[in-house]
């Protein structure tokens, strides 16, 4: 019995008993979501495996196997780490402000040693560690509602700001629903949710008026009447819903999508691969899909669910609040339901950030499937 | 049944909230992909309709092709416009391409000198992008083929297979059939609602004559490929099945007869002016021919800024249609018109004047064109004579109205249907004219008797073209003594126009045109004015007309009397004439400007148009060809004898 193998100290460190705990179903699923995606980059490229088919699948290889290996890393190690992954992400944040590449418009790129990425996505993972980290030694009646709870508003509310500064509305979003997604999976009085939630939609009008660039007003107006501007910003979301119609129950065909292999669907191969998916395999083919992302999602809450540490569950369902706010911002996107937001489908679309950035994740909620039984200290106090 | 006590001690407050916690994220992530999976179902399920449509108008394009430009052709079918192959070389400009290096590599193939690459790489860049532009026109197979072969190393350049107008005869038929040239923003801006195709690179307009009059009839209706594009316009595939057929422009059959048009260009040779033949039983111009003349197939290449320079300042004006627009007194053919005028005032036709070289009247001496005068003259001997004396005399007691309604009902001052533009009226001159002409300067208005002098011999404000010269002409000779209407488009897409001969009768008296047409057979009879050159050769078929030499200026400053000098101040020599004189059938009227006289300049060279119209004429080929009369058969009667007697035995 694995089951009772991870029960016996000693037995469970062996690497073997590790691997066997892995959740290979999950892994297989993400096998699926991922070859689905090369399926796609492989049709959209003009049935050639350059640029980008062979990039996605050697891509998702790599991080499979980096996934694998961050799943045997012991969850107290993630624990001792957590605070330092969110201080790093935070000084990259603060350099980036300072010294910063501008792409596109925005600072959001840092260089170190010709190698350049985002710091943003280092801090969609310190956010997660961080907060279950400090949730990890609350108890239940401060994590409900307490001053304390400031703490961790200022803990999201910092990296936040500053993405949101670079401009990066998106991913500032993602954080800042990530954070709120543990804060309330830790506990939080539906008051305060009610609270927040009613503040929340009473700045939104003012806030797109008054406090965004043009560029990202243009596209929450272009949203709310995509009709208003055909040729312009609202182009991208009509010649996505054109790709999803125009394939019906079944799709035009492997290969056969007008919408996208004429280049009428912008950004095919990353926003927008799950039009190309919609247009070329149908209604049939996109439920499909769409039933593999829940299936991740609820294995990786199931996994939260089998901890024992509270660092455990608020970590792993922390990373699957992050992957299903991805796929529903992306699918509402890519369906007209929301405005162009620079989200992609994760495993699906093409790009490595986004990848590394999932597959680190699923590695943390792995290590918490394998290490679900260890005890957990905060070095202060006893919460197991 | 082994199982640890563990997964119980686990249990505690901030575990339950965080289980109820996580079935709400579980059941808010089902929630949202619930509702995609409910969005998708609507997009593909219940909309895909509408959005199949929008996905094939992204997918396809309907691109215009001219169609084929309808053909021209003469009174029997031979081809005066039409079309032929024209291999053409584009490019255009997209992005990520080097036009600059394209047009260079080009060069290595079709001519295209520095200052033309540079004129083209100016024309490319401001063109819209990936609009092809023309770079070369009327390539050879041999450079149409080698470009074709590389255009896939050659992104953004095509080669491709257009039609283009051509004029088998050149200049012959420019003023009267013009010419076709691209599509300028004038022509764009002056169409209420400009057809699409005017946009195509291939598309030419008619520019004047009939191409123009009838453009819309030659145009015929475009045709559209049916291609497959991509996001950014390029064309992808080309679908054949889904091409709409071009519907080929309209056949134009004009009246007009190659041979008479061409020969009558021949013989002016360097000399400037126009002819107009009329058939004069039906109304139809044979021959319409302003010289000197141009190639209408440089127009339709588009002409460089030197040469339409040359064209336009060339004192013989070739651009110039001479028939319909250029403006001439008629000079002494305008006798016939005063004789009938004179006839009409109720003058006897054998009411004789004596002509000693002139008359003097107001205090002013009126000179007859022949100094030592012609003794005394009635009406044939006036026109025979051309005797200036004998209308000076007697205009005085027609007057000047009587004159304008001759010259009107025999079509001057008038312009006529004849299907193109350009023409001008001219000035049929009476003192009603005069007052409104000269509303502005009273002391201009009255009519001055000695203005009948000048008026009587075809002078003074008197202006005619040369179209209305040959339909005066031709109603004089026409048979039925009819108000024949000219006509120079005999069908358009096979439906005949109406005929110029369905009109009515000419309000004179017949006997009076028959007085004045013996008067033009007296002119080329011996003695008459033009008697050597109208002599035709052709056996019994004559010519007859009358001759005229009009004033360009006033001799009484003296000088050469228009006889020589510069050639602007050289006098017009004018002929009209008809034939054969017995059954009329062809009218013409030649205009030689600064000729200087009628009877040698314009005269030969009508009598040279004029055979040419007879020649053709089969009739009138039988009539002169007159077969020998056959020999009397006499029977040999030795070979004939047997039968002979048989025969008359048999009677017997």
């Amino acid at each position: 019995m694995t089951v009772s193998a991870l029960t016996r100290p000693g037995e469970r460190d062996r690497l073997i008993v590790k691997l066997s705990e892995l959740d290979w179903v999950f892994i297989l699923v993400l096998c699926l979501i991922a070859g689905a995606g090369s399926l796609m980059l492989f049709s959209i490229a003009g049935s050639s495996w350059s640029p980008w088919a062979a990039a996605h699948l050697s891509r998702f290889g790599i991080c499979l196997v980096m996934m694998i290996a961050l799943a045997m890393i012991d969850i107290r190690v993630w624990f001792a780490l957590a605070y330092p992954v969110y201080g790093l992400g935070l000084l990259l944040l603060v350099a980036v402000e300072a010294v910063g590449d501008v792409r596109l418009g925005a600072q959001r790129w840092l260089s170190i040693g010709g190698f350049s990425f985002q710091p943003s996505e280092v801090m969609k993972l310190g956010i997660v560690l961080a907060l279950a980290r400090l949730y990890h030694g609350v108890s239940a009646e401060r994590a409900r509602l307490s001053w304390w709870l400031l703490v961790p508003a200022a803990m999201i509310g910092a990296p936040v700001l500053l993405v949101a500064h670079q401009p990066d509305l998106g991913t500032a979003m993602l954080i800042a629903l990530t954070g709120g997604a543990i804060v309330m999976l830790a506990g939080l009085s539906w008051k305060v949710i009610g609270v927040a939630l009613a503040a929340f939609l009473a700045v939104i009008p003012p806030f797109v008026m008054f406090g965004m660039h043009d560029y990202q007003r243009q596209r929450v107006l272009t949203f709310l009447d995509p009709e208003s501007d055909p040729s312009g910003s609202g182009y991208h979301i009509l010649q996505s819903m054109i790709a999803l119609g125009s394939g019906g129950l079944l799709g035009k065909g492997y290969g056969l999508g007008s919408q996208s292999q004429l280049n009428f669907l912008p950004e095919k191969q990353t926003d927008f691969i799950f039009a190309t998916l919609a247009e070329e395999f149908g209604f049939v083919g996109c439920v499909s899909v769409l039933v593999l992302y829940a299936a991740v999602i609820f294995m990786a809450l199931r996994t939260s669910y089998l901890s024992h540490s509270h660092f455990g569950r608020l970590a792993a369902a922390g990373v699957t609040a992050t992957f299903t706010l991805y796929v529903l911002i992306n699918g509402a996107m890519v369906m007209g339901l929301a405005p162009v937001v620079g989200v992609p489908m994760p495993m699906l679309s093409y790009g490595g950030t986004v990848m590394l950035t999932v597959m680190i994740g699923f590695g943390l909620v792995q290590s918490v499937r394998v290490h679900r039984y260890a005890e957990v200290t905060s070095g202060k106090g006893s919460f197991v | 049944m082994t199982q640890p006590a563990i997964f119980f001690a686990e249990v505690n407050e901030r575990q339950g909230v965080f289980h109820r916690r996580a079935i709400l994220l579980g059941g808010f992530a089902g929630l949202g992909i619930t509702a995609l999976g409910a969005r998708l179902a609507y997009l593909q399920l219940f909309e895909t309709q509408r959005f199949e449509k929008l996905a094939t108008s992204n997918q396809f394009n309907f691109k215009l092709a001219p169609a084929p430009r309808g053909v021209i052709v003469d009174r029997n079918g031979a081809v005066l416009a039409a079309n032929r192959p024209n291999f053409r070389l584009m490019v255009a400009r997209d992005k990520g391409l080097d036009t600059e290096a394209t047009l260079k590599t080009l060069a290595n193939f079709v001519p295209l000198d520095e200052a033309r690459q540079r004129r083209l790489l100016r024309d490319i860049n401001t063109a819209p992008k990936r609009a092809p532009v023309s770079v070369m026109e009327d390539m050879s197979w041999e450079q149409f083929s080698a470009i074709n072969v590389r255009a896939p190393e050659l992104p953004g350049v095509s080669a491709d297979v257009g039609e283009v107008r051509v004029y088998p005869h050149g200049g012959a038929f420019a003023h009267v059939i013009g010419y076709v040239a691209k599509v300028n923003k004038e022509d764009i801006d002056k169409t209420p609602n400009p057809d699409p195709i005017m946009l195509h690179p291939g598309f030419r307009i008619g520019k004047q004559g009939v191409e123009k009059a009838l453009d819309a009839e030659l145009r015929g209706r475009p045709g559209a490929h049916k291609v497959e594009v991509d996001a950014n316009g390029r064309e992808v595939r080309h679908d054949q099945d889904g091409d709409i057929p071009a519907v080929p422009g309209q056949e134009v059959q004009l009246t007009l007869d190659v041979d008479i048009q061409n020969r009558a260009l021949e013989v002016f040779g360097e000399e400037s002016g126009g002819a107009v033949m009329m058939d004069c039983r039906t109304g139809d111009i044979l021959c319409m021919t302003s010289a000197p003349s141009f190639d209408a197939n440089r127009f339709v290449r588009g002409l460089t800024g030197a040469e339409y320079r040359a064209l336009a300042g060339y004192e013989r004006k070739p651009l110039l249609d001479k028939c319909l627009s250029g403006l001439y007194p008629p000079g002494s053919t305008f006798k016939t018109m005063t004789a009938l005028a004179i006839l009409m005032a109720g003058i006897s036709p054998e009411e004789r004047v004596g002509c000693g070289g002139g008359m003097q009247f107001g205090g002013r001496f009126f000179h007859c064109h022949k100094r030592g005068g012609h003794g005394s003259q009635n009406l044939n001997d006036a026109i025979k004579n051309s005797c200036d004396t004998y209308f000076y005399s007697m205009s005085l007691r027609v007057g000047p109205d009587r004159i304008a309604q001759a010259a009107r009902a025999f079509g001057l001052g008038q312009t006529f249907d004849i299907g193109i533009p350009g023409q001008k009226k001219g000035t049929v001159p009476d003192p009603a004219w005069k007052k409104r002409y000269f509303s502005k300067n009273e002391a201009q208005q009255p009519w001055w008797p000695g203005e009948n002098l000048s008026y009587a011999i075809g002078q003074g404000y008197l202006q005619v073209n040369c179209l209305q010269l040959a339909v005066m002409t031709a109603r004089l000779a026409n048979t039925d003594y009819k108000a024949l209407n000219p006509r120079l488009i005999k069908s358009v897409g096979g439906k005949e126009w109406p005929r110029g001969s369905d009109v009515p009768d000419l309000p004179f008296p017949r006997e009076y045109i028959d007085r004045v047409r013996a008067g033009m057979a007296a002119v080329t009879e011996a003695g008459g004015t033009a008697f050597r050159a109208s002599q035709l050769g052709l056996g019994d078929i004559l010519m007859a007309g009358k001759t005229g030499t009009a004033q360009v200026r006033n001799y009484d400053s003296g000088g050469s009397r228009g006889k020589g000098g510069a050639w602007g101040l050289r006098d017009h020599g004018l002929f009209v004439a008809f034939a054969p004189l017995d059954v009329p059938r062809y009218a013409l009227a030649v205009i030689v400007q600064h000729g200087m006289g009628g009877s040698t300049a314009a005269a030969p060279r009508a009598r040279e148009i004029m055979r040419t119209a007879l020649l053709k004429d089969p009739e009138l080929i039988s009539r002169i060809q007159k077969p020998l009369p056959m020999p009397e058969i006499v029977p040999d009667l030795e070979l004939d004898t047997v039968p002979a007697v048989s025969t008359t035995q048999a009677a017997e």
